[in-house]
């Protein structure tokens, strides 16, 4: 039996040999640049002193991760986090599939290729030139907005840096924008990959464009769909430093609006540079986001296996 | 499940092996430094052989200039014959300084000689990062010792161990106003009649009124800066989070924002961004006060000062500038130690390294190539001290433009620019020496005992300090909030443990 | 009729809305491009403008008397671009393709292990360790290429739900029938079935190794290895820093020249422009049908 056993496992090994050899190289990468430095994550509950040595500093249980939660602050970055991440990622999806959809449904070659070109222009640029161009269009003094467009509806002009009231939209809109271009490009990869032979018989069934989407591409997306999303959800805690930080030019009037974990932790470490309390942070982030990842793959699993991650 | 089960163990094995490695690489290295002070003190490992290489890492600000390996050459050359070392220098772009500082500290790479900024030192001490220096300053650095009134050198101690050694520079800072002199002519104005803060404001209303086109007339030192941070009629100590309120004797740290001039402070900025008299984008500015001055979008700037400034400003606005004082010159720990040199804690050969830095206060040779390159090539001289750039060199031309005298040791011996005052190091003796000592002066605050609040408490004064002291926001409405929150973030935590900071400081230094 | 109707309408439509969404997307682009042409003093006055009050060279002049950093810089940027994508494209899909096959012992195991990487990481200090102290990687080029670009868990992912939905198992069936090994099936049925998601996945990669500044500030310190994005991002930074440290930046104010506007916007333009170029060749591949095409021929 344990005989019969072994030599259908050498069988498989056999048969499975070359695909695992593939891999060899993928996995010590990872292991090398991911899981080895993880190891670093004991940081997190040590008081470094590098006259011990790393190893050799004193243990202090969770005193790292204090700082996250003592302060009247925590709520406000907590839910900061999670309300404009939970926006993100509702609105990167429609926007990204819609526009992948049309993208794939334009004839002119010529149109859909520049389409294509000038929607991943925004994922190009980097976040501080983007807060440039937020500030020509938003600054008080040159500002576009105070200078062109509110005097032609009579309006006075108003403190964009100083009025956390429009900031959820103004960071949602840039994101969005910055963003969905290159999901998009994604998606439109996954359509462009599905057989052209369902959309052939599905046309002379007569189904119309709407239920062709509806019943052919969007089914044969949703794994790469349910993936993104899964993705998005596990770095729900974490939030993009330069969106929070440099669009908003660091203004304090826009904290309560524009204050994330991620900000919170550079701000509060700028000066003590604890390399404890930033790991811890990060510790806080991934942890949050992995639970959050393991519940929502469990209940993709329990609709549809196949979509499932893991 | 027995599959995954099968993978984390082998995970976990390869892990375990690695950190096997990892620490026993770590123990090493931390061996080989504990003992390095030892191997150097033996003379055999002296002038006689190989030269040892000193890697000296500091930051620039701007592109590393072309004749950085000249300027580096000549250096080792003249420590190869006097201490026995040449020398690697890394200059590394400001904006990278602190990550790449502290990455290299961490991982203990070779850095002999470090720059230590005022701000991270007290962390950098606490993190066990720098070697304490009394024992190689009294043996190997001499000139070091010579060149400061001890008082000054004290500044940069933590219980009773010095750590690190300022740049001789200014020591002290007064605070006033650089402003363009033709409106002061214009106007008429008697720059000596303007004492206080307040007396500005007769001089802003009589410019705005006559020049309707001006935009605004004060506008932020740089980006990010607020105009407290160019006025203060306190001792900061350290990072303003706790002050000594005033310069008087007493020893009792209060919080700055709860104090009546700081309220009386942010009222009148709010006065002045109402009445026109402040950039409007002052709070969220990205450039550089000069810049912004060039420009027209402001005539004035509050400003550090020191000797020399007005000519400095007058440089930078390309047309002369008028500098009014409004306040003393006072010393305080952090404007004697905010630039300064250690050593790090993994230092190979700490010996070299402070022998090394010896002579970057007392070698004029040293300093001078450290301040102005080649001589003949970046500079001519014109007399004893006093230099010009040679026939078709610029500013914006010469080879070696780093002009960061005031980092590399000892600024009072490097040579003068034609069109300075000549007796500008002598003045600049002088204003240290008559300045106003604050009575915490050599005082470091240590704040990892209370770092919870300390993370807490420096978000909370980014939100609002910037915003109340450019103006910005209404200080009725915004002053009391900030109070509040600074409180529940635990302010007051860290004050009680900087006064008992204090008091002990107090009993050491008797 | 009615699907001609239908399907002019969804011409109609689609262009509409594209247009719109490219309008927003090339806009401020063109701002950006043109703020690179007008006069810092004009900039500074009254702000960013699609048509510039004064016309000006002056920030590509300024990075024309730098050309030889710059020059030196695009060089160090293109190889580590070139290189770095080819070895990735390499890397992903040799991972991706055995986790995607259904019938692969522990390929659960395998997509977790590359999975998990995505949600923790040590951190920098750690990550830094271990490149510079375990493998001596400091300033060498090998640095800008390896650490945290080189294979991402993402990618992998993307690949295999790519392989899993779009490679039909007859195929590979066939193929096997037919004698063909796993290496070669993989090199040529699957890969040549795959070209959307490798040009995809390339061009992200490409994207990455361009506009990589991190690796640079990280273990560079030599400035003859700078790749473009470090230069450039340098200067921004610079200006960050300003505002973390009063007491110094108001110490350092004569020294430090800060980049005036125009020149920010150059530097961008720049650094975009040669990807814009690149662009139109991972396009190519973005062909619908290219995968029925290969099968059947």
């Amino acid at each position: 039996m344990e005989n019969r056993k072994a030599g259908k496992r050498m069988r498989l090994l056999k048969t499975y040999a070359p695909l695992y050899l593939l891999t060899i190289p993928g996995l010590l990468y990872l292991l090398i640049n991911n899981y080895l430095p993880m190891l670093g994550l004991v940081i997190a509950f040590k008081d470094v002193n590098f006259s011990k040595g790393i190893l050799g500093s004193d243990w202090i249980g969770f005193k790292n991760f204090e700082y996250l939660f003592k302060t009247s602050d925590a709520y406000v970055i907590t839910r900061n986090t999670i309300l404009y991440n939970s926006a993100f990622i509702v609105l990167n999806l429609i926007v990204a599939v819609g526009v992948a959809i049309l993208l794939n449904e334009i004839r002119s070659k010529l149109m859909a290729r520049f389409y294509q070109s000038v929607v991943l222009l925004p994922y190009l640029i980097s976040m501080v030139i983007v807060s440039y161009l937020g500030y020509a269009v938003l600054s008080m003094d040159t500002g576009f907005l105070n200078k062109t467009v509110l005097p032609l509806f009579g309006m006075d002009e108003i403190a964009w840096y100083n009025e956390p009231k429009y900031w959820p939209y103004i960071l949602t809109f840039i994101h969005t924008w910055k963003g969905a271009g290159f999901l998009c490009v994604v998606y439109l990869a996954a359509i462009i990959g599905i057989d052209q032979e369902y959309y052939e018989a599905a046309t002379l069934d007569g189904a119309s464009k709407r239920q062709q989407i509806r019943s052919i591409t969007l089914p044969l997306i949703a794994p790469v769909i349910t993936m993104m999303t899964l993705l998005a959800i596990g770095r729900i805690f974490y939030s993009d430093f330069g969106l929070f930080y440099q669009v908003p030019m660091d203004s304090g009037s826009l904290f309560n609006a524009t204050n994330v974990i991620d900000t919170y932790v550079y701000r509060g470490l700028m000066q003590l540079g604890d390399i404890g309390m930033s790991s811890a942070a990060g510790m806080y982030q991934s942890l949050v986001g992995f639970v959050l990842v393991l519940l929502s793959n469990y209940v993709v699993r329990k609709f549809n296996r196949e979509n499932a991650l893991f | 499940m027995n599959a995954s089960k099968k993978w984390l163990a082998l995970l976990l094995i390869v892990c375990l092996s690695v950190l096997a490695a990892c620490s026993s690489n770590n123990s090493s290295s931390g061996g080989s430094s504990a003992s390095s002070p030892s191997a150097g003190s033996q003379p055999s490992s002296g002038e006689s052989g190989e030269a040892y290489e000193l890697n000296v890492a500091f930051p620039i600000f701007g592109a590393v200039p072309s004749n950085m390996p000249e300027v580096e050459k000549a250096i080792s050359d003249i420590a190869k014959e006097k201490i026995g070392a040449t020398v690697k220098l890394t200059p590394i772009s400001i904006g990278a300084w602190s990550q790449q500082s502290n990455l290299m500290l961490t991982s203990n790479e070779k850095v002999d000689l470090i720059y230590v900024s005022g701000t991270s030192f007290t962390g950098m001490v606490s993190k066990g990062q720098l070697l304490a220096l009394d024992d190689l300053l009294g043996e190997h650095g001499p000139d070091i010792v010579a060149t400061f009134d001890p008082e000054f050198l004290k500044a940069t101690a933590i219980n009773g161990k010095t750590y690190a050694v300022p740049s001789n520079k200014e020591m002290a800072v007064d605070y006033g106003l650089s402003i363009l002199k033709r409106y002061i002519d214009k106007y008429k104005i008697d720059p000596t009649s303007i004492k206080t803060l307040d007396d500005l404001d007769g001089l802003f209303k009589t410019i705005k009124d006559g020049e309707s086109d001006l935009p605004a007339i004060l506008v932020p030192q740089s980006a990010g800066i607020s105009f407290l941070a160019s006025h203060r009629w306190f001792d900061p100590l350290g990072d303003s989070i706790g002050v000594l309120p005033d310069f008087g004797g007493g020893l009792t740290v209060a919080n700055l924002y709860e104090s009546s001039e700081y309220a009386a402070f942010v009222k009148k900025m709010r006065e002045w961004y109402q009445a026109g008299y402040i950039m409007k984008d002052s709070a969220t500015n990205k450039d550089n006060g000069n810049a912004l001055i060039l420009a027209g979008k402001g005539i004035a700037r509050l400003s550090n000062l020191k000797p020399g400034y007005e000519r400095q400003t007058s440089l930078e606005y390309q047309e002369p500038a008028t500098v009014i004082s409004l306040t003393q010159a006072y010393a305080t720990t952090s404007s004697v130690a905010s630039v300064n040199w250690g050593i790090p804690y993994s230092a190979k050969n700490p010996e070299k390294s402070m022998r090394f830095l010896n002579l970057m206060y007392g070698d004029t040779e040293i300093i001078n190539l450290f301040d102005w390159g080649i001589e003949g090539k970046d500079y001519v001289k014109k007399s004893e001290n006093i230099i010009a750039y040679p026939e078709g060199v610029d500013a914006t031309t010469v080879a070696y433009n780093l002009n960061l005298g005031w980092m590399f040791g000892n600024q009072l011996k490097s040579y003068i620019f034609e069109g300075e005052d000549p007796d500008l190091w002598k003045k600049m003796a002088e204003y240290n020496a008559n300045a106003v000592r604050s009575p915490a002066l050599g005082f470091s605050f240590d704040a990892s005992p209370v770092k919870t609040e300390y993370a807490a408490v420096t978000n909370v004064i980014n939100q609002y300090a910037l915003p109340l002291e450019t103006g910005s926001v209404d200080p009725d409405k915004i002053l009391p909030e900030f109070i509040a929150k600074l409180k529940s973030s635990g302010i007051e935590k860290i004050i009680a443990e900087k006064q008992k900071q204090l008091d002990e400081w107090k009993r050491q230094n008797g | 009729m009615n699907h001609n109707r239908e399907a002019r309408a969804w011409q109609w439509g689609g262009h509409t809305v594209l247009l719109i969404y490219s309008a927003a997307c090339i806009l401020p682009f063109l701002l950006l491009f043109a703020s690179s042409f007008t006069d810092d003093k004009v900039i500074m006055q009254s702000g960013y403008s699609f048509f510039p009050e004064k016309f000006s060279l002056d920030a590509y002049r300024y990075l024309w008397n730098e050309s030889t950093d710059i020059l030196r810089s695009y060089g160090i940027t293109i190889l580590i671009t070139v290189a770095g994508t080819a070895f990735s494209l390499a890397m992903t899909s040799m991972l991706g393709y055995p986790i995607s096959r259904r019938d692969l012992p522990y390929r659960h195991p395998l997509a977790f292990y590359v999975f998990f990487t995505m949600l923790f990481n040590g951190g920098l200090v750690p990550t830094y360790f271990v490149y510079t102290q375990v493998f001596d990687l400091k300033n060498t080029l090998a640095a800008l290429l390896i650490p945290g670009l080189l294979l991402n868990g993402f990618n992998v992912l993307l690949m295999r739900t790519f392989f899993m939905t779009t490679i039909p198992p007859a195929i590979l069936e066939s193929a096997k029938i037919d004698g063909a090994g796993e290496i070669r099936i993989f090199y040529k049925i699957v890969l040549p079935l795959s070209l959307p998601i490798l040009a995809t996945i390339g061009l992200f990669q490409g994207i990455a190794y361009w506009n990589d500044w991190f690796n640079g500030l990280i273990y560079i310190t030599n400035p003859k290895l700078f790749s473009l994005q470090n230069i450039l991002n340098r200067i921004m930074l610079d200006i960050q820093f300003l505002s973390t440290d009063p007491a110094l930046s108001a110490q350092a104010s004569g020294s430090m020249d800060l980049p005036t506007a125009s020149f920010r916007m150059a530097i961008v333009v720049i650094g975009v422009v040669p990807i814009l170029l690149a662009y139109p060749f991972f396009q190519k591949y973005f062909v619908k049908g290219i995968a029925i095409g290969a099968v059947k021929g």
